[in-house]
């Protein structure tokens, strides 16, 4: 039917939606295919992702059996609309094919027209904000990474986009992540949790003893997020990161307040509350897991926020502090680089019955702000 | 949908019909009247959907369909790059197939419940006026509390694995934070309090040590009154689902390990000749086969298991447990039980393909 004709394709919108307009059609085309039932309509005209398309022509199939990308035509003063029933994506080539039946007597193979959605903004824009734990030394059996970035970003990249290598001699090592699906992202998709394999950390697990710990202990290692991770637009990162960690001894303690230090603001100031920790502990927990009380044991309304290294713990409270005893209180789901919280230890020895597990939810530490001049320290 | 059937899912189920606000599609489980389960983990919410899938039971006990990835693809508008299939689960009555598929990748990725039917025609479930209701799973601080830091809303649970057993939704997740594993036990309709257990698993090997870990996939057992969960690395666990009351900690009785360097990835159980059996597909090790009758008899895996440190040269997989059979099917990633009959598989292929293909129970 398109013998001498031309049939221009071009994105366009019908009804508010984005889809493909056809135009150039003859009049007895046109009509033809206005005049058809929307299954034979399908049959007769074909939109498909180009990549169907090759496999199609690679096959030999026939063209009115092949699934089309799905959605419905329309008609509109001399043009075809094709509303797709999900969104064309951007940079990717589609194709018509249109039944030689159509508007003449033709018959065989479709006539094939193609079209290609522009490419969105590619220019890097995403830099990874930063990388936790903070300190510069991490246990052997050090149980979760996170990966903060300034946007949100997609799926499917951390096998490609992140490295840990020996630092004495650039050596990647093997398996050092449990491989997730779905991948453990915030609800944003701006912070990603990378978990260090825990069968490997567990000891007496087969992999712990056929592979060992996924680090080493006493060597080096340096973490590397690749500027090709791709954002949630597609697009790669502006810059990659770098993080080097010395590796320690095994951690395999409760996490025990009772050997924290808390420094303790006046009444009357708007001092920040300190606590100082015995070891690093988990960033992303010590986002939410303490909390302060005031006498009446109401949440006291402020800021807590997580020290240099995760060593301590700040609260700034939003009006000044009132005599009289107050609580830190603690989920005791918060735990250290190893995993290990205040009701557990990760890797448990059952000899020992000091770790046995404890059932409680919430730890409490009482102090007093004392008054103006009186600055006290007190142990948790 | 007629109405009598709408009116029986909002009132008998408390679904009301609206869009829901479905930000990806993950787990699939069948409830009560084919009403299809969806977990949510970017929304961190289940929703209960009536699909109205009216469909007659399908005689054919049967569904094959080879290279669907090519026109799943097409009919997507994508290349098979874009596609994402997470999981699979087969209506209990038309037994039409439902995947939940994460469309192209990024702030464009697009939540789909395709369905399949026995003649491998695709189409996919509309989700706009629609009966539903939801659940949030979030472990979020409460609105009311002043503790700016507590509004944190980084910490979500992740669900791995769901399943329907007599009015509730049991919900395997894991946290992207605190390394655990919860059970929670949800009252379907959406109108009772959820019920939450942490787990807490025996090793195997050395009989030493016991850890948490987040379960992957989990199935139904013993007449419902236990489930049996298979982990990450790679122990199988039976837990007793009787007298559990919430809150309280959960020890699991381990019955087998499935070895080193393995992800399962689902779990299925089947009857045939009056015994019953359970399937196991694996990221790494073949499609695993064990009786349950030989699951029974096996005690817990508390002992010692020496056979580790005996054979220094020979493969480390433990030796403990029931006897396991490695069945010969390639590439399977998901499982789903076809009213009895057959097991349906979904085999990957690594060039991409896929393909649903049945299997009879009695040549398994």
């Amino acid at each position: 039917m398109t013998k001498g004709h031309r049939l221009e394709l071009d994105w366009s919108e019908h009804r508010g939606r984005g889809c493909l307009r056809v135009r150039g059609w003859t009049v007895t085309g046109f009509q033809q295919l206005e005049a058809l039932a929307a299954a034979e309509l399908s049959r007769r005209l074909v939109v498909l992702p180009n990549e169907s398309l090759n496999e199609l022509l690679g096959s030999g199939a026939d063209f009115r059996a092949v699934q089309p990308i799905a959605g419905r035509f329309e008609f509109d003063r001399g043009s075809v609309y094709f509303l797709p029933r999900f969104p064309f994506l951007d940079g990717r080539c589609y194709s018509l094919l249109v039944d030689p039946a159509i508007g003449g007597q033709g018959a065989g193979r479709p006539e094939v027209w193609t079209i290609q959605r522009p490419a969105s903004d590619g220019v890097p824009a995403t830099d990874v904000v930063a990388i936790y734990p903070s300190a510069d030394q991490l246990p052997v059996n050090q149980l979760k990474l996170y990966i903060h970035f300034s946007s949100p970003m997609s799926e499917g990249w951390v096998a490609r986009g992140i490295q840990v290598r020996r630092a004495d001699n650039a050596e990647p090592l093997k398996g050092v992540f449990l491989t997730m699906e779905p991948e453990l992202w915030d609800p944003e998709r701006r912070r990603l949790t990378l978990l260090l394999d825990p069968g490997r950390i567990k000891r007496g697990l087969a992999p712990n003893q056929e592979a060992g710990y996924p680090l080493i202990e006493g060597v080096p290692v340096i973490v590397t997020v690749a500027t090709d991770f791709r954002d949630a637009a597609g697009r790669s990162l502006r810059t990659g990161a770098v993080r080097r960690y010395e590796i320690g001894q095994p951690v395999r303690l409760r996490v025990n307040p009772s050997d924290w230090r808390c420094s303790v603001p006046n009444a009357g100031s708007m001092d920040p509350l300190t606590i100082s920790f015995d070891r690093p502990l988990d960033h992303a927990l010590l986002q939410h897991s303490l909390g302060v009380n005031d006498a009446a044991g109401l949440p006291l309304a402020g800021r807590g926020c997580a020290g240099p290294g995760e060593l301590s713990w700040c609260f700034q409270p939003e009006s000044p502090w009132e005599e009289g005893q107050h609580q830190v209180v603690v989920d005791c789901r918060l735990e250290d680089l190893a995993g290990n919280s205040l009701v557990r230890v990760f890797d448990r020895d059952l000899r020992r019955a000091e770790d046995a597990p404890s059932e409680a939810l919430r730890f409490a530490i009482d102090f007093t702000c004392p008054p103006p001049q009186l600055r006290q320290k007190i142990n948790g | 949908m007629t109405e009598r059937d709408l009116a029986i899912a909002v009132g008998k189920y408390g679904l009301e019909v609206g869009t829901p606000g479905i930000k990806s599609v993950g787990p699939l489980a069948f409830g009560p009247e084919g009403i299809l389960f969806v977990g949510d983990n970017v929304g961190a919410a289940i929703f209960a959907i009536d699909i109205g899938d009216r469909d007659l039971a399908n005689q054919q006990r049967e569904i094959n369909v080879e290279n669907l990835a090519t026109p799943l693809a097409a009919y997507l508008g994508c290349s098979r790059d874009d596609i994402l299939i997470r999981d699979m689960a087969v209506h209990p009555v038309s037994q039409n197939v439902y995947l939940s598929v994460m469309r192209g990748r990024g702030q464009a990725a697009l939540p789909v419940l395709i369905k399949v039917g026995p003649d491998g025609t695709i189409s996919d479930v509309p989700l706009e006026d629609v009966p539903f209701s939801q659940s949030l799973i979030e472990d979020a601080a409460a609105e009311d509390d002043p503790r700016l830091v507590s509004r944190d809303q980084l910490r979500t649970v992740t669900v791995t694995d769901m399943c329907y057993v007599d009015g509730l939704l049991l919900v395997a997740g894991t946290s992207n934070e605190e390394f655990s594993s919860t059970l929670r036990r949800i009252p379907f309709p959406f109108r009772g309090r959820t019920l939450t257990n942490s787990l807490e698993i025996f090793h195997v090997s050395h009989g030493r040590y016991e850890t948490a870990a987040p379960i992957r996939t989990f199935v139904p057992y013993a007449n419902n009154t236990s489930i049996l969960a298979s982990y990450t690395c790679t122990p199988v666990v039976q837990f007793s689902l009787r007298d559990l009351k919430s809150g309280t900690h959960l020890m699991g009785k381990t019955v087998a390990e499935l070895g080193a360097h393995n992800r399962p990835l689902d779990i299925v159980s089947y009857v045939t000749g009056g015994e019953e059996f359970l399937l196991i597909s694996n990221a790494n090790h073949p499609l695993t086969k064990i009786a349950c009758n030989d699951i029974d008899q096996q005690g817990p895996l508390t002992e010692p298991d020496r056979s580790l440190d005996e054979r220094r040269d020979g493969p480390l997989s433990p030796t403990v447990g029931p006897p396991r059979q490695d069945l010969p099917h390639p590439g399977v990633r998901r499982l789903a039980n076809l009213n009895g009959s057959h097991v349906l598989m979904l085999h990957e292929e690594e060039a991409g393909e896929i393909h649903l293909r049945s299997y009879d129970v009695a040549t398994l």
